[in-house]
């Protein structure tokens, strides 16, 4: 027994998209070209004809996993609490949608369903018992910057202990274990503008707030989500006006640029702050949580050849063999689920430059197979 | 997310009813990596050789309907606008486009995020109004194009 492969369906978005590959290819590819991978993960009103694929699709969907040897593990569900156009979306009325997303995996085979790291814990507990019932285990994931020490992880942890269920655990997304920006991020922003130095500013400030100790404590802010703290940021840069809880780590932000910038524009400080998204969680953390985990997230932005070493690939922004390593010592045998993400940060060249996501997830798949055969 | 492929290059077209041009349309997609219920989508900013064009002039064409208006479309709270599909902006404009290249602007709203937000209770009274990046999660900044009219309808 060892940790199992899969891939997540978010990875080919893209080729989606413009119409490249449909789902039935997705399915295909990963059970033919990636190394023995055999996991499905996908979202739900990404991938799928909702809330009702229909009775025909659902035959040809157990069709395909039967010929091209793969299996449903996880379906990711989402939470749009504006639905309804005239109230916001009571707790009952997420866990309804949430409830009947259970159903719909429990009809297309996965055992597993993600919510999204924000979902409350109490909408999360009112669809638990179906979800037992259903015998669908529920894995609330934890995305960057959150951390594996947050309170997000702690609910979790509180509620099964009080409710003894073997049904609710966690996702983590291995974007947690970034420790610098993705290059292919902050080129997108070079595009945009921002100044070469902006880029370097953000390596260096992610490293010293990884390395710094109890002196950088204050840039790191896991309580939001990533997209809330760049919206907040941008708008603190053109207002000065920020929450008091992000105060002492934006202002470090806009020093640290006026140090290392010259001229600073928003979109050099935009740049640097991409320093804020790391999420600085403990290796050890991951491995005493294994018997939490439902399933993770292989998430990656760039798998780049190792220099001078033909067909062999790394993540140059994640700790992966950190990752791996931690895994095997707690004993985790779930799967790792490849979700490529760095798609995005090419659509701004046109077809031309886009990145063949097919070939990316290959990449990843083999440096996983490395790390876990090690 | 997806800034150069959200409008089909050969969509653009004058609308004809009754014989006469009544104004244009284009093919538009998600601006993110899934689909939504189609009580979300709040409407576009879009402006046309400098010329801006409010929502009170669009409707928009999706699952084999008619045309809506954003009004219309926000009550249908069960009908859901899947990935894959292409929906068709309609705008109100006698005469339509001149033949040739045009400068398009665009920028959609769709009220879609991850869980509560604190804007939640604003944007049930008063939602935003496209072209600011609120309410356009994955692709908040204005997108431009350049494309040429063609003939026929969409």
């Amino acid at each position: 027994m060892t940790i199992q492969r899969g891939v997540s369906l978010y990875s080919y978005q893209q080729s989606q998209f413009i119409k490249r590959l449909n789902l039935q290819q997705m399915i295909e590819e990963v059970g033919s070209n990636l190394y023995g991978a055999n996991g499905i993960e996908l979202v739900d009103e990404m991938s799928l004809r909702y809330p009702d694929p229909g009775e025909a699709f659902v035959r040809e969907w157990f069709g395909w996993h039967e010929k091209y040897g793969t299996r449903p593990v996880a379906m990711d569900v989402g939470m749009d609490v504006l639905q309804f156009r005239d109230h916001v979306m009571t707790y009952e009325e997420c866990a309804e949608r949430l409830k009947s997303d259970i159903r719909l995996a429990k009809r297309l085979g996965f055992t597993n369903v993600r919510t999204l790291s924000v979902v409350p814990i109490e909408i999360i507990e009112m669809a638990l018992p179906l979800a037992e019932s259903l015998d669908i285990k529920l894995g609330k994931e934890i995305h960057q910057p959150m951390t594996l020490e947050g309170v997000e992880v702690t609910q979790i942890l509180d509620l099964v202990e009080r409710t003894g269920t073997s049904h609710l655990g966690i996702v983590p997304d291995l974007g947690i274990f970034q420790f610098r920006p993705s290059e292919v991020l902050l080129e997108w922003l070079e595009r945009k503008g921002a100044q070469p130095s902006a880029s370097e500013a953000s390596v260096e400030l992610a490293l010293m707030v990884r390395d710094g100790g109890a002196a950088y404590e204050h840039f790191k802010v896991s309580k939001q989500t990533a997209g809330n703290i760049r919206a907040a940021f941008g708008s603190f840069v053109q207002t000065g006006v920020v929450a008091p809880g992000l105060k002492d780590a934006f202002q470090g932000v806009k020093e640290f640029t006026e140090i290392k910038v010259e001229n600073p524009q928003a979109i050099d400080y935009r740049t640097v702050a991409e320093a804020l998204m790391m999420s600085h969680t403990s290796l050890d953390a991951l491995r005493d949580l294994v018997p939490q985990i439902t399933h993770i997230h292989g998430k990656f932005n760039y798998m780049s050849e190792v220099p001078g070493s033909v067909g062999e690939f790394t993540e140059i922004s994640i700790d992966y063999p950190g990752v791996i390593g931690a895994l095997k010592a707690g004993g985790y045998l779930g799967y790792i689920n490849s979700e490529y993400e760095g798609q995005r940060y090419f659509q701004d060249r046109g077809l031309e430059g886009i990145k063949d996501e097919v070939d990316q997830v290959r990449r990843h798949q083999a440096m996983l197979v490395k790390l876990i055969g090690a | 997310m997806f800034e150069s492929f959200l409008v089909r290059p050969d969509s653009l077209r004058n609308d004809v009813a009754n014989g006469e041009v009544v104004g244009f349309s284009l093919a538009v997609r998600h601006a993110n990596y899934r689909g939504c219920y189609i009580s979300l989508h709040n409407g576009y900013f879009l402006e046309v050789d400098g010329v801006q064009y409010d929502r009170a002039l669009q409707t928009f064409e999706v699952n084999g309907k008619n045309p809506r208006t954003y009004e219309q479309l926000k009550t249908q709270v069960w009908e859901h606008w899947d990935y894959d599909d292409e929906g068709i902006l309609h705008v109100a404009l006698p005469g339509g486009l001149r033949p040739g290249m045009h400068t398009i602007r665009l920028q959609q709203s769709v009220l879609a995020a991850y869980g509560y937000l604190p804007t939640d209770d604003e944007w049930v009274t008063s939602p935003p109004v496209p072209g600011t990046g609120l309410g356009s999660d994955k692709t908040p900044d204005i997108v431009s194009y350049e494309i040429e009219l063609q003939n026929g309808a969409n």
